[in-house]
């Protein structure tokens, strides 16, 4: 256990946990401020992700996949809540539920007849390919840093959106409450629409970033979706600031325990015993997590004011 | 507008729904005679996996429909029901009961400590925390290497008493006469005065407490039951597959489960069996039409899945059993489901 | 008077944050009495009852209900203490028949809600105890009809059925009248005073006519502290209350 090893461990918990972030902070607002149970926002990393490796193989240019594929994300998120989502604001729950699974579905399998079942690699263009010295003598790859330099500027701007602009204060005060913001002369259809088109795009770009890091292929989405859902569910729906906060202590929880815990538990235990749990309780440590959350504090650490 | 969300305990668990419901039940008793007739025994397979999930479904629907609890990880009580199979013939315990009261035991001392936590939470969180506690054991079993990890382990058929179930037929009859029994029992449970009192819950919880009952505590008990249900669909699942690993329990096993209560009709009796047959017809029925259609997509079969469920959730009322209520039955003269 | 109060609030205090929605109140409701809490919006009339009803907790102060102290019992453990309650929104099981909901008040009552094999809605003994309770607001003609389908005002009966379904010693009552249109209200006001004598109750009331009518006592509540309390006669001559509360009436 070096210090290196824990530094390079902790770096890649916050580039986990601010590519969670972008997943999540849409999701909060759609599940906190329209009440919506949205399980297809997974599908919206995926499309993210095939966007930009589809641009980037047909033109040659990381960039220009990169470019294109923002807005067409947000483009997608758009068109979906115009035909499909609208219609199921007033659902309960459990509907909601089962229409955004059959929405998965739909967009799962949909790759895999466009694009088929096999993943996707993405190189990275040289500029992005090299490594950083984070500490003398510890390199550290120069995307992955960008990743979190990217996501931190993006919670910035978030942050500063919805605390600092009118659009953000009508975001806040729907979080709070949908009839008082229509009272207040907001377009709720239009809010409701651009949060979820801004929701799916930052989800999009979450997959961008993910691409040239692991395999793009149908599916992909779904393992983020539920660790955004339980991001979410600790940081409080509806708040942008607990997402922020949730999804780096569950990038780093899990991480780190990954890699750490068994070594750990060895401390305790007989080694035998501990490379058998260690593995099984590292990966079960974030849903402990988050039923430790729930238990004592029912609507999680920053629940938005109701 | 929500057509689904009307109180379909009430206006279906009637007569009709019962009379339904042992229709269905005993169609799947003199089904493998039919396979037999027109020597199509594969179809004897399709008719269990349909009975087991349906079970499966039924447990769930306690909770869901009469409820209103929307529980996304009753998947676990399926897979814990397997694995008890699973390890304990991997510790040698060979007979299929006591699989069965094992599976039972453990669903419901799990189901009374998930439920009692999860049940602290409502709407959105309740349906978060019960997936992840599902994910937490799913997450569990790909760990443990010991009984397969991800790649899961393999099982004998289970030693029943005087039963052998490597004989033909043998583990379908057990199956049709555990889903017997849980119709039976979900038959009563349902009009009884907890289930009442649960459907009353599910209705008004704020009224329910003001008549001095405790909400939770009806809650818990119906939560516990159905976890017992899908433990017991789990393992007699184990039996069937010869073989059980975390897919088992993967989260969208949970959504299946929840997609054959809503097709079939929420908070009916024969709902959930008949979105079981439905669900897995579809499965199978699906591909072959995509396939002749066009042919290199059969597999894909999915992309037309999807989108029929949206349609179900929009244009769907009361899921199947409600059409056949309101649309087929007044043409056969035979009425509305009467309100019992 | 040497008989015992039904209820006895002990210097009940409530705050929400800045603001005291009960301050150092005590009150007592003797049997049989209708005891009339009046007061304008935001007095803290139903943040009271909450705390008596067990929903909202006071941060200090007593609740005793026949002497039995209930501070820091659940709301389920005061109604079989012997409270009930009607709200001020209908509260009743809308997706079932008037009869249905007798029958659970039955059961509920009966502390027989944890069977689980007889069908509870043909069994004669809950039906007879059910009709019962829905022939004191006169609703059992009205048995079979589904609570979605009533009419508001016999909504409201219902609710009333099914507080008193229990036959409670003390039935709280938050604005009974409610949405009420004449006619329900001279229904309700007669119903209400038949149960005069066999009840306390604490009635929180707008309409005014009725609280004179019906009121043996009146406690008249402005910002969270009791301003004056007596009978009609008393409270309507004096005048501290006109200008506090019967003055600013619209």
């Amino acid at each position: 256990m070096t210090l290196t090893l824990i530094l390079e461990q902790t770096f890649n918990g916050l580039q986990a946990g601010v590519t969670l972030f972008l997943v999540a902070a849409g999701l909060t607002l759609i599940l906190g401020i329209m009440d919506f149970v949205f399980l297809a926002h997974g599908a919206q990393v995926m499309i993210g992700a095939y966007a930009a490796a589809a641009i980037t193989q047909a033109t040659g240019n990381f960039f220009v996949g990169l470019g294109l594929a923002i807005p067409l994300t947000f483009a997608s998120g758009y068109l979906l809540e115009l035909l499909i989502i609208r219609h199921l604001y007033r659902r309960d729950h459990m509907e909601q539920v089962l229409a955004t699974f059959g929405l998965i579905l739909f967009f799962n399998e949909a790759i895999r007849i466009g694009f088929g079942p096999a993943a996707i690699y993405s190189d990275l263009p040289p500029s992005l390919s090299g490594f950083v010295e984070i500490l003398p003598d510890t390199p550290y790859p120069a995307f992955r840093l960008g990743v979190i330099g990217v996501g931190l500027i993006i919670a910035l701007g978030i942050h500063l959106f919805v605390s600092k602009t009118r659009v953000g204060a009508m975001v806040r005060a729907g979080a709070n409450n949908p009839e008082m913001t229509a009272a207040l002369g907001v377009n709720i259809k239009i809010l409701f629409r651009l949060i979820f088109a801004t929701g799916a795009c930052l989800a999009g770009v979450a997959g961008m970033m993910l691409g040239p890091l692991t395999a793009v292929q149908s599916g992909m989405g779904e393992p983020l979706l539920i660790l955004s859902l339980v991001v979410i569910i600790i940081g409080g729906i509806g708040s942008v600031r607990g997402a922020f906060v949730a999804a780096i202590i569950i990038g780093l929880v899990d991480t780190l325990g990954r890699v750490f815990l068994p070594s750990i538990l060895r401390l305790f235990v007989e080694q035998a015993a501990a490379d058998g749990a260690g593995p099984a309780l590292a990966s079960m440590l974030i849903y402990i997590l988050m039923a430790v959350v729930l238990i004592f504090r029912p609507t999680g650490l920053f629940p938005a004011k109701g | 507008m929500t057509g689904l969300l009307k109180f379909f305990g009430l206006v279906h668990a009637g007569i009709s729904d019962n009379k339904f419901l042992w229709l269905l039940i005993a169609g799947f008793a003199v089904f493998p005679i039919v396979t037999q007739l027109v020597d199509l025994p594969f179809w004897n397979d399709v008719a269990m996996r349909i009975m087991l999930l349906g079970m499966a479904a039924m447990g769930l629907n306690l909770v869901l429909g009469y409820g209103g609890m929307v529980s996304f990880g009753h998947a676990a009580f399926i897979g814990i029901g397997a694995y008890c199979v699973g390890i304990g013939q991997y510790y040698g315990l060979m007979n299929g009961w006591a699989h069965i009261l094992l599976s039972v035991a453990v669903c419901a001392s799990l189901g009374l400590v998930i439920g009692y936590l999860a049940l602290r939470t409502t709407g959105i969180y309740f349906i978060m925390i019960t997936l992840a506690f599902a994910q937490m054991l799913f997450f569990l079993f790909v760990s443990l290497e010991q009984f397969g990890g991800d790649d899961g382990m393999s099982i004998d058929r289970a030693e029943f008493l005087l039963i052998d179930l490597y004989e033909p037929l043998r583990l379908y009859f057990l199956i049709w006469v555990m889903l017997a029994i849980v119709a039976l029992l979900l038959m009563f449970i349902v009009r009884s005065r907890f289930g009442v009192t649960l459907r009353a819950i599910k209705s008004n919880e704020s009224r329910v407490e003001a008549m001095g009952l405790v909400p939770l505590h009806f809650k818990i008990t119906g939560y516990v039951i159905s976890a017992v249900i899908c433990g017991l669909a789990g393992s007699l699942f184990a039996s069937w597959q010869e073989y059980v690993s975390p897919d088992i329990m993967h989260w969208t096993r949970s959504g299946e489960l929840m997609i054959i209560i809503i097709l079939g009709g929420l908070g009916t009796l024969a709902g959930p069996l008949l979105g079981a047959i439905v669900f897995l017809l579809l499965e199978e029925f699906l591909p072959l039409m995509l396939g002749a259609l066009v042919p290199a997509y059969a597999e894909n079969w999915m992309v037309l899945f999807g989108p029929l469920l949206i349609m179900v959730v929009l244009f769907g009322r009361g899921g199947l059993v409600g059409l056949i209520d309101s649309k087929i039955l007044p043409h056969l003269g035979l009425g509305k489901t009467a309100v019992k | 008077m040497m008989t015992n109060p039904v209820l006895e609030l002990r210097d009940i205090t409530k705050s929400f944050g800045a603001l005291t929605a009960t301050n150092n109140l005590s009150l007592t409701v003797m049997p049989g009495e209708i005891h009339a809490l009046i007061g304008p919006n935001g007095a803290g009339k139903t943040t009271l009852i909450q705390q008596i009803y067990g929903a909202l907790k006071p941060d200090s102060g007593q609740v005793l209900l026949n002497g039995r102290d209930l501070t820091g019992l659940s709301v389920p453990a005061r109604i079989r203490a012997g409270i009930g309650r009607s709200f001020q929104i209908s509260n009743v099981l809308m997706d079932f028949t008037v009869l249905q909901n007798g029958i659970i008040a039955e059961h509920a009552r009966l502390g027989q809600s944890f069977r689980f094999l007889q069908p509870a809605f043909s069994n004669p003994q809950l039906i007879d105890g059910a009709i019962a309770i829905l022939d004191r607001v006169g609703l059992s003609s009205r048995a079979d009809t589904m609570v979605s389908d009533l009419a508001h005002g016999e909504r409201r009966m219902l609710e009333l059925a099914l507080a008193m379904a229990a036959s409670p010693s003390l039935l709280l009552l938050d604005e009974p009248m409610a949405g009420a249109g004449p006619d329900d209200g001279q229904r309700m006001t007669e119903i209400i005073d038949g149960l005069r004598g066999d009840v306390a109750i604490l009635l929180i009331e707008h309409d005014m006519d009725a609280v004179f009518r019906l009121a043996d006592r009146l406690t008249v509540l402005v910002e969270g502290s009791v301003i004056a309390a007596g009978t009609v006669d008393e409270i309507s001559t004096n005048q501290a209350v006109k200008t506090a509360y019967l003055g600013d009436e619209d």
